[in-house]
């Protein structure tokens, strides 16, 4: 039997646990705001800095061949007419052609950084050593009661110890980040909104696709569509799916100044769409089994393993 | 205060520009990854040269219709 004394330090210990817990939970929310204001600013200042001129000279080609073309009819000059024309023409094809949205590639890293670097404190907080599961959704056609809604949303398992579990619907359908049982959390895959552009570029849902078609798609989608690399590879080998990708767009990431550890379990952004694509493809759980980066960081090999729940 | 130039001085003018911007935009289809700090959105500029081409084939059937 449990002496008072005992049980009261089971209970105070237990409160200070829970306190604890608490305390870095807040901590953990207040840094990742902080970090997400910094990544706002950060964003702005170099859009700022980056912004293309072309936007300019395409106006200021507009005003001067306008000016040209009324002085050819006031003047009934033929010369001044073509100029006009031409200054015209590519003023306006200037002000067409320019990209809307155009950024510099290493914007991608620096936006990036923040949100992995929240997820390695985390994990290193939490001393959580699982690998990261990726949970396919449910399609977005599926009708499901408005309290399973949140099972529409693709999601990524972090579990506290190195085994393969599944949340409950229930924890998956309330959104909820600390999971009990099993131990764990949830979050939103570093690749989800890259998956939904995937689908955009594809023009149907990867629920409704089959695997094979995942594979014709995908090179085409990442290099020629998107350009997020070079070169992309995508073959089954026996249980695993391997991947290969040459000059990603996300490669600094993986440099070993960033020094991130997370990137290596949940992957960059685009293996982790690549990741995404295989779950709701597949209709299984995906996790990433091994990842080769070479020295100078241009050729990204990945290993993904499909699970069953 | 007339427009100086006739449909046929357009039309030149057209198929020369339209050449221009196909050869540029053959020129840069196999670039289909990176090039560079190249700010011109690639498919645009191949809309446009079509577009202009279509344009220059509409005054040739034009001169064709009414040759005077």
């Amino acid at each position: 039997m449990m002496s008072p004394k005992s049980n009261d330090n089971a209970k105070s210990k237990e409160k200070t646990d829970k306190e604890s817990e608490q305390a870095t939970v807040q901590y953990l929310m207040k840094t990742l705001e902080n970090l997400q204001k910094e990544n706002e600013i950060l964003k702005r200042d170099i859009l700022k800095s980056k912004r293309t001129p072309s936007g300019k000279i395409g106006f200021i080609l507009l005003a001067i061949g306008a000016l040209t073309l009324v002085g050819s009819v006031v003047n009934t000059s033929t010369v001044l007419a073509f100029i006009g024309l031409g200054l015209t023409f590519w003023g306006a094809l200037f002000l067409f052609a320019r990209p809307i949205k155009f950024v510099r590639g290493s914007l991608l890293d620096s936006t990036a950084i923040s949100s992995y670097t929240t997820i390695d404190r985390i994990v290193q907080d939490l001393n959580y050593k699982g690998k990261p599961i990726y949970i396919p959704p449910y399609p977005k056609e599926a009708y499901l009661p408005e309290y399973l809604k949140g099972l529409k949303e693709m999601i990524v398992f972090i579990p506290a110890e190195d085994v393969v579990a599944m949340p409950t619907i229930e924890e998956m359908a309330e959104k909820q980040f600390l999971l009990k049982n099993p131990k764990g959390i949830c979050i939103a895959p570093p690749g989800y909104g890259l998956v939904s552009l995937f689908e955009r570029e594809l023009k149907t849902e990867f629920t409704q696709i089959k695997l094979d078609e995942l594979y014709d798609a995908l090179p085409a989608i990442i290099i020629n569509n998107l350009e997020l690399a070079k070169e992309f590879e995508i073959n089954p080998e026996k249980d695993l799916i391997h991947i290969k990708i040459i000059d990603s767009v996300y490669q600094d990431l993986y440099s070993s100044e960033q020094s991130i550890k997370s990137i290596h379990s949940i992957g960059c952004p685009l293996t982790s769409a690549i990741a995404c694509a295989l779950a709701k493809t597949t209709g299984k759980l995906v996790a990433i089994v091994k990842d080769m980066i070479s020295p100078d960081s241009k050729t990204i090999e990945m290993w993904y393993q499909t699970l069953e729940a | 205060m007339n427009f100086p130039l006739s449909l046929w001085d357009i039309s030149l003018w057209i198929a020369i520009t339209a050449i221009i911007l196909l050869v540029t935009s053959e020129l840069l289809a196999p670039y289909s990854d990176y090039f560079g700090d190249f700010v011109i959105e690639k498919t645009r500029l191949r809309l446009a040269a079509l577009l202009l081409g279509a344009a220059f084939m509409v005054t040739v059937l034009l001169r064709v219709v009414m040759p005077h």
